[in-house]
């Protein structure tokens, strides 16, 4: 697929190009809370790549993930009036959104899927028909990539299926073969040296 | 009770993850409101998930996803604002939270309305059946673009400020909604339950002024749901629309009665 990336997809990095300004996320998820059409049309531009690219990733296949992807945009549209940008970025609250929205649809859908177990753990390896690399998502990639590299096996296992596989703490320790009580720390110890490795904490 | 506090402290990762069943989900969210460390670790650890969903490849969606949703939005209303009580009460009782523990304060007390899925459920169907819906994915460039510029001109319709409404039952029994702005001198007429004609007939709609009909576009019925179509041609303040039968193709005036007629006051 030839698609040449918009810069519509770059979501934090907002070029100053003469005559074209670019709004925030944070702004135009602000005016899409006042019933703004327009504001949600920009905003949908600039993040419906990072949304699909995700939720592609966990379910793989097409037709759903637009399908989720277009139930997430609609939520964003009716909830954008319990966004507060005190409480976190709006890049975060809506990937956040997409997230979980798209492991519920993994979870309801399970039984007609063919889950791979190494799917979730292969996951770095890139999509084939991702749309392109910019320079900031490859940044981001190895940003994470390097993150990752500082977790035991374990955690770093158990962090990616449960991500980029959708699957559940307790699938997690069936596929990995170690206890549930154990998964739940590793995701938890696993989740917090990235934090640390990322320079997430407030 | 403090052992099962540990246990559920312990999930943040799970939780910030999304890894956690429906039920301890929701267990874990009310231990949220009782400790404001676990409320900090659990922000800091879903900031984390969001880096890792930031280093995946972004994919360009099919355009018509866009069209569509924007046809939604036209008509879908957004939940009202919350007035927070919560936060100003939690920032009495705790003063000296640090920065961190405010904005995990602000982020946990105040819960996403539950129910949405299917309330965007319901409005999918009810725009399933229309134009834009049908041609998610498998249409041609030309068909999307039609119907992603249909679907602009009815969120702009529905946006103006001048946008006007006026609701009537088509012959037949379907329920008819007409939306105009004269700011945008534009008009849409959105029809649930049309019924299908035969493949020789096909809908077609006019303005009606003093001077007569001008053809404002053709239409079929969707399958199910709901159908609409933004009007061809400029409306004038005062304009009547109306909907006929007309044979495949069109015509250049109303051969038959009309199903439904609108007048823009």
């Amino acid at each position: 697929m030839l698609v040449v990336m918009s810069r519509e997809a770059d979501v934090s990095a907002f070029p100053e190009e003469p005559g074209a300004p670019v709004a925030s996320p944070q702004d135009l998820l602000e005016r899409v809370a006042t019933g703004d059409q327009a504001a949600f049309s920009a905003l949908y531009d600039q993040l419906a790549p990072r949304v699909f690219g995700l939720v592609k990733r966990l379910l793989r296949d097409h037709s759903q993930s637009e399908e989720v992807t277009q139930e997430i945009f609609l939520e964003i549209w009716q909830t954008a009036t319990r966004f507060d940008a005190n409480k976190g970025a709006a890049v975060s609250w809506i990937l956040t959104m997409a997230h979980r929205r798209t492991v519920d649809r993994v979870r309801s859908s399970q039984s007609s899927r063919d889950r791979d177990v190494r799917i979730g753990i292969r996951d770095h390896n890139p999509d084939y028909d991702h749309v392109s690399e910019t320079i900031e998502v490859r940044l981001e990639h190895e940003r994470v990539e390097k993150a990752m590299s500082r977790l035991t096996e374990l955690q770093r296992q158990a962090v990616s299926l449960a991500y980029y596989g959708g699957y559940s703490h307790s699938e997690v320790a069936t596929m990995l073969s170690v206890p549930v009580g154990t998964v739940k720390t590793r995701l938890r110890d696993g989740m917090i040296r990235l934090r640390d490795e990322l320079g997430v904490a407030s | 009770m403090t052992e099962r506090n540990d246990d559920l402290a312990a999930q943040s990762g799970a939780y910030a993850l999304n890894a956690l069943s429906p039920e301890e989900r929701e267990a874990f969210e009310k231990h949220l409101t009782a400790s404001a460390e676990t409320r900090t670790e659990t922000t800091e650890l879903s900031d984390t998930a969001v880096a890792l969903g930031m280093a995946v490849d972004p994919v360009t969606p099919p355009p018509a996803l866009k069209a569509n949703l924007m046809a939604m939005i036209a008509q879908t209303p957004q939940l009202p604002r919350e007035v927070e009580v919560v936060d100003d009460a939690a920032k009495v009782v705790q003063p000296a939270a640090t920065p961190a523990e405010k904005k995990a304060q602000g982020r946990w007390f105040t819960r996403p309305a539950t129910a949405l899925a299917a309330v965007a459920a319901a409005v999918a169907l009810i725009v399933a059946g229309g134009v834009v819906a049908d041609s998610i994915g498998r249409t041609s460039l030309q068909e999307t673009s039609f119907a992603a510029q249909q679907a602009d001109q009815l969120a702009a319709i529905n946006g103006a400020s001048d946008s006007q409404r006026l609701v009537s039952t088509v012959t037949g029994g379907a329920t008819a909604t007409f939306v105009w702005s004269v700011e945008l001198a534009s008009s849409a007429v959105i029809v649930d339950g049309l019924e299908p004609l035969p493949d020789n007939q096909v809908y077609e709609l006019w303005y009606i002024d003093s001077a007569g009909a001008r053809p404002a576009g053709l239409m079929d019925a969707s399958t199910d749901g709901t159908t609409w179509r933004v009007l061809d041609g400029k409306m004038a303040a005062g304009d009547v629309v109306g909907v006929t039968i007309e044979p495949k193709g069109g015509s250049d005036a109303p051969t038959t009665a009309p199903i439904v007629v609108f007048e823009s006051a």
